[in-house]
């Protein structure tokens, strides 16, 4: 089972690099490379949310704060793009550790109502820092990614294609990687059972931190990337729409799978995408995700993969 | 310094004012289902474009607005609990899923809002036009009404839960569901109860805070991150610690909001709220759970 | 004689497990009937399943001629069919009167509420005397007669008690027995599940042993087997 899913996943890789040989229109690999950006943020809550089923409603902050790190080092300390991606994820961690504090110790709803409104502030402190942030209007014309003189934009965004998808592969690996550790183990048997895991002196708080703080590493480089990439920084992204389509990912996509919000993050980004394209639906879009989202919720809460499995698995009987 | 106290004190308790209602709201749901409803604010927003819409477009007056207003909220918090909480009743998860589910119809309540009424600020006349002296200090009167409106629907709300039967029940569902249904009461039919109150609650606050601020699809999210922040301070649990927290988180903005500016408070207040549960992780009037 | 309660059949469990494989019983009016048997071969899943808490997989209940089979609790109290819950607690942050009069919130028990909270003070002495005391600070023995009122608040015409003195001292297990024979002296029919099968005898008309969620025996008052007998039925010759 296992073995044929790691061959899949590296069928998928073995394909997607292949994608620019036949995409060459700078639009579609545009999608491709937001798609992996997303996939990326997905993935890593995903450990949080549903590996070890910490009720983390924040994670979108960890992007946010990657994306301000690389626009502001950019812009107000001219600092390279390439150092300003990864020190992206250096203060997400740092953020994440922050928010980790009071989280180690809470219980239930509170851990939901205390990131929540992490994220929401972090959206406050960027709007009223107006001098560093821009403010509602945010940072533009952040730096190319460059090496040399050569631009990663040119090409139709040839190289930007592929830095996402190592970025995204990077990410699924380590986190493949962390779920079978011992530690992955303990993050599962914490969710499944807490108090047994107590009991065999798993300390939860330290858990808590450490997940936090790992899950935030690569959320905040997918960050700094996406303000690069898109050479802005806006607060949406800390805001109520990105967050319920990143989450809609991990839950269609089935939370705890790894790879399965991958897929989700790569399928909801085309469809969301199609949809902006056509009049009346840029707000709908939106409307049609959260709907989507509560239906995989009712119908197959391990998410819409099982829903396939569950299809599949009586002809197989048969 | 004391021309400046007053008026603080005075826009800290019409903050705290609108946080009790708020907060009030999340915990009448949260006391009765186990449920912390996110579209909490995306319903006041409702009530305040239905009110708009009522009062200025079809020029029926303000009065018909509240009650439109409210209405639609009503209308569509029963909705919610019909179709996003109530599918889920005994699940192990439900709370996790309902966080979620409330979140989506959040979503879709703010985008079909911006979808309908477009992205034009709107704005609601006040119930009461003038002054009057508060302490000393000029206010309009429409927000000395918010601040003695907020401690009177408390009040009847407290009057409510404890003296009526119908407010029992909704305390009693709380406490022992299986002991409440086997007393004869209809459990379901008080979980929409209790999610209509607080949706005619949130449809009041929108409504009201639709004459103070500009009406726009995020009128009821960016107080409603303060109403979270009144509820992890005073802890879900009742309503006299949840609308003292509420006056308490008001008047620390107020007074943060003087000191440090309006650019500095959102952060202070935060890094007030790690502290507290870093000391207190059951918040600071709350109980070991 | 009429009969006021039917289970035919019934089968029922929680998610996957089923804990009922086919229960038949019966009461007629102005009967007592009592249930015994070990814990956990479904005694408390049956009177669950009786009183709507959860739904039958197969099966029937009728009371009072009416098929009330899956109906809603709140449904099921408005026919007169009232369960008092083991070890029940009730609402701990409620008062003893409030949690009374809430009791007779539902509309068979809103008329004549006065009368039937005297009877219960009357009954209960001392729900009486701790009125404004909250209910989390009674002891177990109070608790039950908090349980027991609260059900004869809704004006039973089947009062089901579910191990009313589990876990009371001697005393007041004397106590409660005694007010749960002056409930059936006034003849309000009742289904009591008890360990104590002489106070079941001394009770009731018949007697149900529930086991591996079956009607394992029943016995007729009139020809009821002596003391060792029944500790046989109940324990297994091994036991012995």
């Amino acid at each position: 089972m296992t073995r044929n899913r790691s061959l899949f996943a590296l069928a998928a890789l073995v394909l997607l690099a292949l994608v620019p040989a036949v995409v060459t229109d700078s639009y579609t690999r545009h999608i491709f490379i937001i798609a992996f950006i997303y996939g990326t943020v997905a993935v890593n809550w995903d450990l949080s949310l549903g590996l070890a089923g910490l009720f983390n409603f924040g994670h979108l902050a960890f992007f946010g704060i990657g994306v301000y790190t690389a626009a502001i080092l950019t812009t107000a300390l001219d600092l390279s793009p390439w150092l300003a991606i990864p020190a992206g994820g250096l203060t997400a961690a740092l953020a994440a550790l922050l928010i980790a504090l009071p989280v180690a110790r809470l219980q239930g709803i509170y851990v939901v109502l205390v990131t929540f409104a992490f994220g929401q502030l972090c959206m406050q402190v960027v709007l009223s820092q107006g001098d560093l942030t821009g403010g509602a209007e945010g940072l533009v014309r952040l730096p190319y990614l460059r090496i040399g003189d050569y631009s990663f934009i040119r090409d139709f965004r040839f190289g930007y294609y592929y830095v996402a998808l190592g970025l995204l592969t990077v990410s699924v690996v380590a986190l493949l990687l962390l779920a079978r550790s011992p530690f992955g183990k303990s993050l599962r048997a914490v969710r499944d059972n807490p108090d047994y895991a107590t009991a065999r002196g798993i300390s939860v708080a330290r858990q808590r931190v450490l997940v936090l703080c790992a899950s935030a590493v690569f959320t905040g480089i997918a960050g700094g990337f996406y303000a690069i990439y898109l050479r802005v920084a806006s607060p949406e992204v800390f805001g109520f729409s990105v967050a319920t389509l990143i989450l809609s990912m991990v839950l269609i996509g089935g939370a705890g799978s790894i790879l399965g919000p991958v897929f989700a993050a790569l399928a909801l980004t085309f469809a969301t995408e199609a949809m902006a394209g056509i009049r009346g639906l840029e707000e709908a879009r939106f409307i049609v995700v959260a709907v989507a989202m509560i239906l995989v919720l009712r119908i197959a809460p391990a998410g819409a993969i099982d829903i396939f499995g569950r299809l599949l698995a009586p002809r197989r009987k048969s | 310094m004391d021309g400046v106290l007053i008026p603080t004190l005075v826009s800290g308790l019409l903050l705290g004012s609108l946080y009790a209602l708020m907060a009030s709201g999340l915990s009448l749901i949260w006391t009765t289902l186990g449920v912390f409803n996110f579209a909490h604010g995306a319903l006041m927003t409702l009530g305040a474009y239905i009110a708009w819409t009522v009062s200025e477009q079809l020029g029926l007056g303000l009065a018909a607005g509240f009650v439109a207003g409210i209405g639609a909220a009503v209308i569509a918090g029963v909705l919610i609990e019909l179709l996003l909480v109530r599918p889920f009743y005994g699940n192990r998860n439900m709370m996790l899923i309902t966080v979620m589910t409330t979140l989506a119809a959040s979503t879709i309540l703010e985008r079909g809002i911006s979808m309908i009424w477009g992205p034009r600020l709107k704005q609601l006349p006040r119930t009461l036009d003038g002054q009057v002296n508060l302490l000393g200090a000029p206010v309009s009167a429409h927000e000395a009404l918010i601040i003695v409106l907020a401690p009177a629907v408390l009040l009847a709300l407290w009057w409510y839960t404890g003296r009526t039967l119908s407010g029992r029940s909704l305390r009693a569902v709380g406490q022992n569901r299986s002991a409440a249904a086997l007393l004869g009461i209809d459990v379901p039919r008080t979980f929409s109860l209790a999610f209509g109150l607080s949706a005619a609650l949130a449809g009041l606050t929108g409504v009201l805070l639709g004459s103070i601020r500009f009406v726009t699809p995020g009128l009821g999210a960016d107080p409603l991150v303060n109403a979270m922040i009144v509820v992890i301070f005073g802890g879900l649990g009742s309503l006299g610690a949840t609308a003292g927290a509420a006056y308490v988180i008001g008047l620390l903005e107020a007074l943060l909001v003087l000191w440090l500016g309006l650019y500095w408070t959102p952060s202070v207040l935060f890094v007030a709220l790690i502290l507290v549960l870093v000391f207190r992780p059951n918040g600071l009037f709350g109980k070991a759970a | 004689m009429t009969r006021l309660l039917e289970v035919t059949g019934l089968h029922a469990g929680y998610s996957a497990v089923p804990v009922l494989h086919g229960i038949d019983l019966h009461l007629d009016a102005g009967e007592a009937i009592g249930l015994f048997g070990p814990n956990g071969h479904g005694k408390t899943t049956l009177l669950h399943t009786v009183s709507g808490l959860l739904k039958p997989t197969k099966g029937s209940v009728r009371f009072d001629g009416q098929d009330i089979t899956g109906a809603k609790p709140s449904a099921i109290v408005a026919a007169g069919l009232v369960q008092a819950q083991q070890g029940n607690t009730l609402f701990g942050d409620m008062g003893v009167q409030e949690t009374l009069e809430l009791a007779a919130f539902n509309p068979r028990g809103r008329s004549g509420a006065q009368t039937r909270l005297d009877e219960v003070h009357a009954l209960f002495p001392r729900l009486a005397e701790r009125r404004r005391q909250r209910a989390r600070t009674l002891s177990g023995g109070e608790r039950q007669m908090l349980s027991i009122g609260c059900a004869l608040m809704c004006n039973p015409r089947l009062l089901i008690l579910d191990e009313p003195t589990l876990g009371l001292s001697p005393r007041l297990k004397g106590e409660l027995r005694e007010a749960i024979a002056e409930i059936a002296r006034k003849g309000v029919p009742l289904i009591v599940v008890e360990q104590d099968v002489e106070f079941l005898l001394a009770l009731s008309s018949r007697l149900y042993l529930v086991e591996q969620g079956e009607v394992a025996r029943m016995i007729d008052r009139a020809d009821a087997p002596d003391h060792k007998e029944i500790m046989d039925m109940y324990f297994g010759e091994q036991a012995h």
